[in-house]
């Protein structure tokens, strides 16, 4: 499991290689190479079923691949269970949220806080603050003591990204966090997610709002049928017929 | 609960209730040893069922080991009492480590239908085993101390009652509700689901087991099928689910209230007392679903409309 740290493995956080899922017959990602740099934040773009989620949930643990590698920090991570690497420090959030609903919202963040990174912070009133702390940053710092399921829409995608946050990751996995939000939220969100990059937390930011994905990314991949099909510098990226193709079908002249 | 008031109004009742011997009288006593051990019971399955979420039908088999570990221990092998007590511990705790990685896995209803059908099996096994006495059981020595028996009891139920009380408010705790609430959001946040759920489910065991030896030699008594009884299971379940589970008091409550219900019925209506005792546990399931616990700390602010509430959110 001990890959020794080659040169590579300093300077990338994340590299995914030849990863591939089969659920039977279906292939969902087919043979997908990507690296995350230390401190970057990498968007991941494509049409709707086209793997992303499943892509992800490879990297975090939810799902095991059929085939390829992943390694964090220059480390395998193949064969470890998700709470294993979330003790690595890989945190997600989830399209389809998965909150706590019974708990307050403090004690939905205070999960991860307790949890998390190093297997978390042990004495839960050091906890709590350092759930408090990543409340308050989203903006639910007012909303503490409700229950989880009392939340709108809105404020559930910032308890997901809090609860993410509260865990102290070093690769931040972010799945549609800004679906079903207006345009004041977005930028707000937009605004919180360069700020935890500026803490030196490297990102991947799966999204459908083309604003967020091109004033964030460092880079772009754009996944369509499971496959890797471009990749580069966002603006380039976003230009390839190629691109624009999987996403509005062949041109006819 | 504010906290100073709630130690002194706890103190107080544990107190009175340690005294019943010196006022109280035999009746009573039995009855309050009855009471005790089922709300040790309904607090024992309140930490795999009230706070992991997990129904689990298996701990009658949890209490039926830790009878026959007392009972087995005294009875062939002439040991005191506190060692059958550990025997019928380790036996417990063991089994619900075992099971517990076997079927831990399986969520919902077929969790609670593998549990359910090892109370059958458990049955059958210790029918067939010579040194559980097969399915004639076993005959302990007599000790005529319903006074000891009674304490014992009350020991046992502060001690899980403290131990739930930790539980509510640790990391351990807050990480078996996390299970509950969302098992897979849990595990991606670091929370070791398996092995989380195999202690609570162990933890759940010691305590059942340690009452089912305390019932063993009071009873002096114990068969196969007397033991391993799951209606035995449903009465935990019922008493957790009727006070409030996943609350620290709830459980306890339950099995105080709805034993004086049970017995008061029993002696004034005799022929239809269980007929009574099932409406009544049908008209709290309409009422108040979520058990005494969440009836408590809403009624405060919404008053009777709590009940119509209950009946319209969940469309009886």
């Amino acid at each position: 499991m001990a890959t020794p740290a080659t040169s590579s493995g300093s300077e990338h956080i994340l590299d995914v290689r030849g990863v591939t899922k089969r659920f039977h017959g279906l292939v969902a990602v087919n043979d997908v190479t990507f690296h995350l740099r230390r401190g970057e934040i990498l968007g991941l773009i494509g049409p709707n079923g086209a793997g992303k989620t499943t892509l992800v949930s490879m990297v975090n643990g939810t799902m095991q691949p059929s085939a390829g590698d992943i390694l964090f920090e220059g480390q395998s991570v193949r064969a470890l269970p998700a709470f294993r690497r979330a003790h690595l420090g890989i945190g997600r959030t989830f399209q389809v949220m998965k909150p706590f609903p019974g708990m307050s919202v403090l004690e939905n963040a205070s999960v991860g806080a307790l949890f998390g990174a190093k297997g978390g912070e042990h004495s839960l009133r050091r906890a709590r603050e350092q759930a408090r702390e990543s409340l308050e940053f989203v903006g639910l710092g007012k909303r503490i003591t409700q229950r989880a399921d009392a939340l709108g829409g809105p404020d559930r995608k910032r308890l997901e990204l809090a609860k993410a946050l509260a865990m102290q990751p070093r690769l931040l996995l972010l799945d549609e966090v800004m679906a079903g939000l207006n345009h004041v939220e977005i930028e707000e969100v937009i605004e919180d997610i360069r700020k935890v990059r500026d803490r030196g937390i490297s990102i991947l930011v799966i999204e459908h709002v083309m604003k967020a994905i091109t004033s964030l990314s460092d880079r772009v991949f754009v996944l369509h049928h499971g496959e890797k099909i471009v990749e580069g510098p966002t603006d380039e990226v976003l230009r390839d017929p190629r691109v624009v193709e999987a996403y509005l079908g062949k041109k006819r002249t | 609960m504010k906290s100073t008031a709630g130690i002194v109004v706890s103190a107080v009742v544990v107190a009175l209730l340690a005294a019943l011997p010196w006022y109280g009288n035999t009746v009573m006593l039995q009855f309050g040893i009855s009471v005790l051990l089922l709300a040790t019971l309904a607090q024992g399955w309140n930490i795999i069922g009230g706070y992991t979420g997990y129904a689990s039908f298996g701990n009658s088999v949890f209490y039926g080991l830790g009878a026959y570990g007392v009972a087995i221990a005294m009875t062939q092998f002439n040991l005191p009492f506190w060692v059958g007590m550990l025997l019928g511990l380790a036996l417990a705790v063991v089994f619900a480590a075992l099971l517990g990685l076997a079927v831990l896995r399986l969520r919902g209803h077929y969790f609670a239908i593998a549990t359910l059908g090892l109370a059958f099996i458990m049955t059958a096994i210790v029918s067939n085993l010579e040194i559980a006495g097969r399915n004639i059981g076993l005959v302990l020595p007599l000790l005529k101390s319903d006074v000891l028996f009674y304490e014992l009891a009350l020991g046992l139920l502060v001690l899980v009652t403290l131990t739930v009380l930790w539980l509510s408010r640790s990391r351990f705790g807050l990480g078996l509700v996390a299970i509950r609430e969302n098992e897979e959001g849990a595990a991606v946040m670091g929370v070791n689901t398996t092995l989380y759920k195999v202690l609570a489910f162990m933890l759940s065991a010691a305590f059942t087991g340690l009452a089912g030896g305390i019932y063993a030699y009071y009873i002096t008594f114990i068969d196969p099928v007397g033991v391993f009884d799951v209606s035995l299971n449903v009465k935990m379940i019922i008493m957790a689910v009727f006070g409030g589970p996943g609350s620290v008091l709830g459980p306890v409550v339950g099995a105080f209230v709805l034993s004086t219900i049970s017995e008061v019925l029993a002696t004034k209506v005799t022929s239809f007392a269980s007929m009574f005792f099932g409406i009544v546990i049908v008209i709290a399931v309409v009422f108040m679903p979520r058990g005494i616990a969440h009836l408590v700390e809403n009624f405060r602010r919404t008053g009777w409309r709590y009940f119509a509430g209950n009946v319209r959110t969940h469309r009886l």
